[in-house]
């Protein structure tokens, strides 16, 4: 185990974990929700409401009084909080205990953050939540660089990993490039879990980070030019696709681009018309969901590469779509193009409303080569793409458009 | 007026079509101008960028005449 439990940059904040435990024993009021942009004050948050197993709502911290009042409706009273009956000062071991008695009891609620319309209320249990941890010896020793935000699923996950194990974290989410690779490369980081968009601003790849043992992505797909710069970059680590979400939590994982799916897996997972339904037994508790005779239908389409054991790839969303004069537009599909010219370091596809053709197709991209004009960008299309796919309008910018979780956000 | 030149030999120049000199409130969009569909959808984006009018919304814009219309209304 470390000595260290959280480093971060931006709040200047280091905590040792006997720190965290010593301040976890002199807690004394409890308020189920938790709204904070302090990584440590969400964690500690998380960790009492566990030792004495009550519900903890995590709402983002850039929520605004208007949202809330949607999501929680206006009578939600977030101030409130109960005294906590006495119990004695936590070390590693009590929590554990804690854990196996409340794990019925405790669950942890969260909001999805659709790109349509109000995020989704999601509950999970310890247990559906931490379904793909993996704790041993071997684990021991990592340093985890956390590059998600600490209040959704996917930070959750990484939280409860490197906790469970007692390793340090390293705070990745909202540091500038370089301080970040700095951070990597001082603190030891040997695992990283994070976006494809997270990773390709991590790039050029003119920074070797040899300590880094193992590269997770989620969210949208990776591409052949990042997946081979980063291989550059992390020379000594493995690379790996995660397939998850806030209703389902890990799911699936994969080499490659490919996803296999274990065999006591692969009865709770369908596919109709190549589009992903996962059964609801895999999910979180929500009443937002709809299902279908207890499916989930994930609007995520996938091409199936074999039956058994079930090998499959994912192709895109399919409300992701830019429907352009008839046509449709699968948007990673173009921003992977354009992402291979070089001089051009990311790229964002996205349909924009229009009266004439339902959709146009645009784009956003970043440049390291100053010297980049559309007409260029266009010209490299032309030959690769067909025509209706080429975005109709490049705009250049300094940053790419993210979501609250720093997925790309798809609709504008 | 040379604004609107300027926006729509951009377009034409980004789907390598000749560029047009001069325009005059009657040029048609189609005819004189050689843009078709998608030249005139993004037309109509890079002008609602620089003068927050869509000037497709309401009807059909067939000459230039009808752009500056849409424009100044």
């Amino acid at each position: 185990m470390s000595d260290f439990f959280l480093i971060d940059s931006v709040k200047d904040i280091i905590v040792k974990y006997d720190e965290l435990f010593a301040d976890l024993s002199n807690i004394k009021n409890y308020n189920k929700y938790c709204k904070s942009d302090s990584y440590y004050t969400i964690f500690k948050h998380i960790l009492i409401s566990i030792i004495i197993g009550e519900e903890i709502v995590l709402l983002d911290h850039d929520f605004s009084t208007n949202e809330i009042d949607k999501l929680l409706g206006k009578n939600a009273s977030l101030s409130e909080e109960k005294l906590i009956k006495n119990f004695d000062v936590i070390n590693f071991k009590n929590i554990q205990e804690k854990i196996k008695v409340n794990n019925k009891s405790w669950k942890i609620t969260l909001f999805t953050s659709g790109t349509t319309g109000l995020p989704k209320k999601i509950s999970h249990t310890f247990d559906s939540l931490t379904r793909f941890i993996k704790i041993d010896e071997t684990r021991k020793g990592n340093v985890w660089g956390f590059a998600y935000n600490p209040s959704h699923m996917a930070g959750l996950q990484v939280f409860f990993q490197a906790f469970l194990n007692q390793n340090t974290i390293v705070r990745l989410f909202g540091v500038e490039r370089i301080a970040l690779l700095n951070l990597i490369n001082d603190y030891s980081v040997t695992n990283i879990s994070s976006t494809p968009t997270f990773y390709r601003m991590l790039l050029p790849s003119d920074h070797i980070c040899n300590k880094v043992m193992s590269l997770t992505s989620g969210g949208e797909k990776f591409d052949s030019k990042t997946l081979g710069n980063l291989k550059e970059m992390f020379p000594n680590s493995k690379i790996r696709n995660v397939y998850a979400s806030t209703e389902a939590g890990a799911l699936f994982s994969s080499k490659g681009d490919i996803f296999t799916i274990k065999s006591e897996l692969s009865h709770s997972i369908k596919f109709i018309k190549n589009e992903l339904y996962i059964h609801h037994t895999l999910l979180g508790a929500s009443d937002g969901l709809t299902l279908l005779d207890g499916w989930y239908k994930t609007g995520d389409i996938v091409e199936v590469i074999n039956n058994i054991p079930l090998k499959f790839k994912f192709l895109s969303r399919k409300n992701e779509m830019i429907n352009t004069g008839g046509y449709k537009v699968n948007p990673s599909e173009v921003e992977e193009v354009i992402r291979e010219l070089k001089g051009v370091t990311d790229a964002f596809v996205f349909g924009k409303k229009n009266s004439l053709l339902g959709s146009l197709v645009l784009c956003e991209v970043t440049v390291s080569d100053k010297s980049l004009n559309e007409k260029q960008i266009r010209t490299f299309l032309k030959d690769r793409l067909q025509e209706f796919k080429v975005p109709r309008i490049i705009k250049f910018v300094e940053s790419i458009s993210t979501t609250r979780t720093g997925k790309i956000l798809r609709k504008k | 007026m040379e604004n609107i030149l300027k926006i729509i030999n951009t377009v034409l120049n980004n789907r390598d079509k000749l560029r047009i000199s001069e325009i005059s409130k009657s040029s048609h969009l189609r005819n004189d101008c050689g843009l078709d569909s998608l030249d005139l959808a993004e037309l109509t984006v890079r002008i609602e960028s620089e003068y927050d009018v869509d000037i497709f919304e309401n009807g059909i814009v067939e000459t230039v005449g009808d752009i500056m219309n849409k424009i100044n209304e």
